[in-house]
């Protein structure tokens, strides 16, 4: 008999564990296989012992949780919960917003437009001129902004640069 | 299949489904159902995964908020079970790649904890002494065995799991978890018959 047939056997065995007698998941001819191995192998045999030894030792082993874990962990749980039905809401809100927020851009647009349009007529400008009034109008608070937040940020720079020369001073 | 076990499995799969859809909800009257349910098992997975009582409780606790978090994703095909310890599995991976770049094998040698070992059956005196030593020498086994050989043979013998759900919580073969149980039982005979490795 080879190596094999003996590893063959074992993995059977502890795959089944103590209800090898059973079978385990294993077909039907692999069990009879086994069963006729073990009639004639005495170290399986002997495995298959320890092995069931094993496993009932292991089954013996009690790890319990304690009830405060179990306590500390519901709690957080649901705090967990509410922080996250909370952003939820949130974002629900920010949606919203983004929503009202587009669709109004799009109506000022269109009004916006057409109110340029009858200036342009009134004053008798050609059309690129309004057009370009119009592209101002809309461009400029976003203009004024970034000329803000550039100015801030070297002016930050150049406190921070000062600092920094006064420091190695 | 008889009339029994489709009885089971249809009420498992009715079970599965009430708690994929709480779970969407992200109800939390259902979760504490569940982790009172499920707290010494999962807990236990965790202990012989990490080898480390307290950080094992510190993914327990991991565990849930997870499950919170991502209970969408749970496929009511499944067992719960299966899936809530392949959440713990990856949290426990996870969390050994963050102390250093490793997979399962980390946890091996990460430090040892100790089973408390009770007396078992109705049975004289010494016999009793006996068994507590012998469960005693396997407990102190299992710590030195390699951690995806503790996780298999936990799943199989303390949870009762099949080879497929195992196959299905470690992400590998069902051959690989065949070969794990059987070396894993085999590593565990010395520590059986009292030798300390």
């Amino acid at each position: 008999m080879n190596a094999d047939v003996h590893e063959q056997a074992r993995k059977l065995i502890a795959s089944a564990g103590p209800e090898v007698h059973l079978g385990g998941e294993a077909s039907p001819s692999a069990n009879a296989w086994l069963a006729a191995h073990l009639q004639t192998c005495a170290s399986c045999r002997a495995f298959a012992e320890n092995a069931a030894e094993t496993i009932r030792g292991l089954r013996a082993i009690p790890i319990a949780a304690e009830r405060s874990l179990v306590l500390t962990t519901q709690m957080r749980v649901r705090r967990r919960a509410l922080e996250l039905q909370r952003q939820r809401e949130r974002l629900w809100l920010v949606s919203v917003s983004c929503i009202a927020v587009t669709l109004g851009a799009l109506l000022s647009s269109v009004a916006l437009w057409r109110g340029f349009a009858w200036l342009g007529e009134r004053a008798q400008l050609a059309p690129p001129v309004w057009q370009v009034g119009f592209l101002v109008f809309c461009v400029m608070p976003a203009l004024v902004a970034a000329i803000l937040l550039l100015a801030r940020g070297t002016h930050c720079d150049s406190h921070l640069a000062d600092q920094t020369g006064s420091y190695r001073g | 299949m008889n009339a029994t076990a489709l009885y089971f499995e249809g009420s498992m799969t009715q079970e599965s489904t009430e708690i994929a859809r709480g779970l969407r909800r992200r109800d939390p009257d259902l979760l504490d159902r569940l982790i009172e349910q499920y707290q010494h098992r999962l807990l236990r997975y965790l202990v012989y995964l990490t080898g480390r009582r307290e950080l094992a409780e510190d993914l327990f606790q991991e565990t849930w908020i997870r499950v919170l978090e991502r209970g969408h994703q749970f496929n009511d095909k499944y067992t719960f079970s299966t899936w809530l310890f392949a959440v713990a599995r990856n949290l426990a991976i996870d969390h050994m790649r963050r102390k250093q770049p490793a997979s399962l094998d980390g946890l091996l040698n990460g430090g040892e904890t100790s089973f408390d070992v009770p007396a078992t059956g109705r049975a004289s005196a010494f016999d009793v002494t006996l068994q507590r030593e012998q469960n005693e020498h396997i407990a102190a086994g299992m710590l030195h065995l390699p951690a995806e050989y503790r996780e298999a043979l936990v799943l199989r013998f303390q949870e009762g799991m099949s080879l497929a759900e195992i196959a299905s919580v470690a992400s590998v073969p069902l051959g690989t978890v065949k070969s794990r149980i059987y070396r894993g039982l085999s590593a565990l005979e010395p520590w059986l018959k009292g030798a300390s490795l």
